[in-house]
């Protein structure tokens, strides 16, 4: 075992942040984080547009919903990747490899999370809408302020399970050079040569240990009053 | 940008065949074990040994908040240090990038895998089992006769959905060179400079490839569950 060559300060420097203080090119963990945070927050969105597409009765809305669910859960990330970032310059649109990732995960993401916030949705009680209608609210404003806010604390351990694979996911943009934290270690061991057990073992701890921390995380706000005290001002 | 579709009754095609294969031959191969070892570690979670406890909690912690990917990658470059070294050189010579793709497959959703199934033994009342024990049934039998053959038709559907993602991440595959359909792709943009068209049918394949799975899913379920809406129609005569 030769952990000594692989826990050296320079490589957990490139692990952590890339070359950003050398090069200013980050990568990383930092770039893994950044990559991970933006496209959770992003599907997030699509995915409670989506969602609540989805569960209305009009089929001009929960058509397309549909179609575009059933469309992006059955085909890998990885193709999804390629569309995004080979098919574009094809059309004379160059887009870059961080785009690409986060435009690919994103819709990708989306797709699930439209699932599982329709889930949330359906499980609000009717009598919840039909009260916020009869008070003149909107039909926007309802969704808003008093369907969604409920659908989602009742799907946090979805959503939290999704957000952890959401990370998993963004180790797929090495596969098209993007220095993120999969593509340092895979740079640093094939610099090395004799220490792959390692190298993919650190890789993995670091992997386990953010994801952890993030099912930790949302173990945390399934706590009512706290999730209300951060969310709703309650 | 023109595209060409006809290049795909040529060689091309005839490339994404064989990656479509690879692919199949992937799958089936890591859902096999996959299945296996999900089966015994979620029975033996199920059965909450003390000893083994730690180990089966580790494993299936670790196996499922870490990149599919990355895990493949570490089976493949650690088999010359894991594997005694007359095993590697024999396994060198023939290749094994699929035996790692598969050892990496299985051990990522076998962990999945595991805890639907223990999901599934605790949706059985525990009296069924305490019963089937009461009666003098070993422990296997009571397992084999009773428990499972109940909890099994609960995870047929997030079975499926497992089965599903298992050959979606059989794409993960290329990033060690197994030639199934997403390494076919890139191979034919690389050297026939064909991709779109590629990409295309190979989205088109993985597509429809869900869809099928999909479908068996569907049509074990309701299988499996016949005596469900059996016992519901007798309900309804009973009570009219």
């Amino acid at each position: 075992m030769h952990w000594d060559r692989v826990w050296t300060a320079a490589n957990w420097e490139r692990l952590l942040v890339g070359d950003l203080f050398n090069r200013g090119e980050w990568g990383g963990l930092l770039l893994t984080l950044t990559l991970g945070v933006l496209s959770i927050f992003l599907s997030t969105l699509l995915g409670a547009i989506l969602g609540v597409m989805r569960s209305s009765a009009r089929p001009a809305l929960w058509v397309p919903a549909m179609l575009y669910i059933q469309a992006l859960r059955n085909v890998p990330l990885l193709i999804l990747v390629f569309w995004a970032y080979f098919v574009p310059p094809a059309f004379g649109l160059n887009t870059s490899k961080f785009t690409s990732v986060l435009v690919a995960l994103t819709l990708f993401t989306g797709a699930y999370l439209a699932e599982i916030i329709r889930g949330g949705i359906r499980a609000v009680a009717s009598g919840q809408l039909e009260a916020a209608r009869a008070l003149g609210m909107g039909p926007f404003e309802t969704q808003l302020w008093v369907v969604l806010p409920q659908a989602f604390f009742n799907m946090l351990p979805a959503l939290g399970g999704r957000y952890v694979v959401s990370i998993k996911n963004t180790s797929l943009a090495f596969l098209i050079g993007l220095a993120e934290l999969t593509e340092i270690g895979k740079q640093i061991g094939a610099r090395l040569m004799t220490a792959p057990i390692e190298v993919y073992l650190t890789l993995l701890m670091i992997y386990f240990v953010v994801n952890r921390g993030i099912s930790s995380a949302t173990r945390l706000l399934e706590n009512r009053s706290r999730f209300n005290r951060l969310f709703l001002r309650v | 940008m023109k595209l060409d579709w006809t290049i795909l009754w040529g060689d091309p095609g005839l490339l994404v065949l064989k990656g479509l294969a690879v692919t199949l031959e992937l799958a089936a191969w890591s859902l096999f074990w996959a299945f296996l070892v999900g089966l015994l570690f979620g029975i033996v979670r199920w059965l909450g040994f003390r000893l083994t406890e730690p180990i089966c909690w580790f494993y299936i912690e670790f196996a499922r908040n870490t990149p599919p990917v990355v895990q493949i990658l570490f089976w493949y470059f650690s088999a010359s240090y894991i594997l005694p070294e007359w095993m590697f050189r024999e396994l060198r010579d023939i290749g094994y990038e699929f035996g790692a793709a598969v050892v990496a497959l299985s051990m990522y959703h076998g962990a999945f895998i595991a805890e639907v199934i223990r999901a599934g033994l605790n949706s059985i009342p525990k009296g069924q089992y305490e019963a089937a024990r009461a009666l003098s049934l070993s422990l296997p039998q009571a397992l084999g006769r009773v428990i499972l053959p109940q909890a099994l038709r609960v995870v047929i559907p997030p079975l499926i959905n497992e089965a599903t993602a298992l050959t979606k991440n059989t794409s993960l595959a290329m990033a060690i060179g197994v030639t199934e359909l997403t390494y076919q792709y890139k191979h034919i943009d690389n050297f026939l400079f064909r991709g779109i068209e590629a990409l295309a049918a190979v989205t088109v394949i993985y597509f429809i490839l869900c869809l099928v799975l999909a479908g068996i899913g569907k049509a074990a379920n309701t299988f499996l569950s016949r005596h469900i809406s059996r016992r519901a129609a007798t309900a309804t005569i009973i009570s009219e």
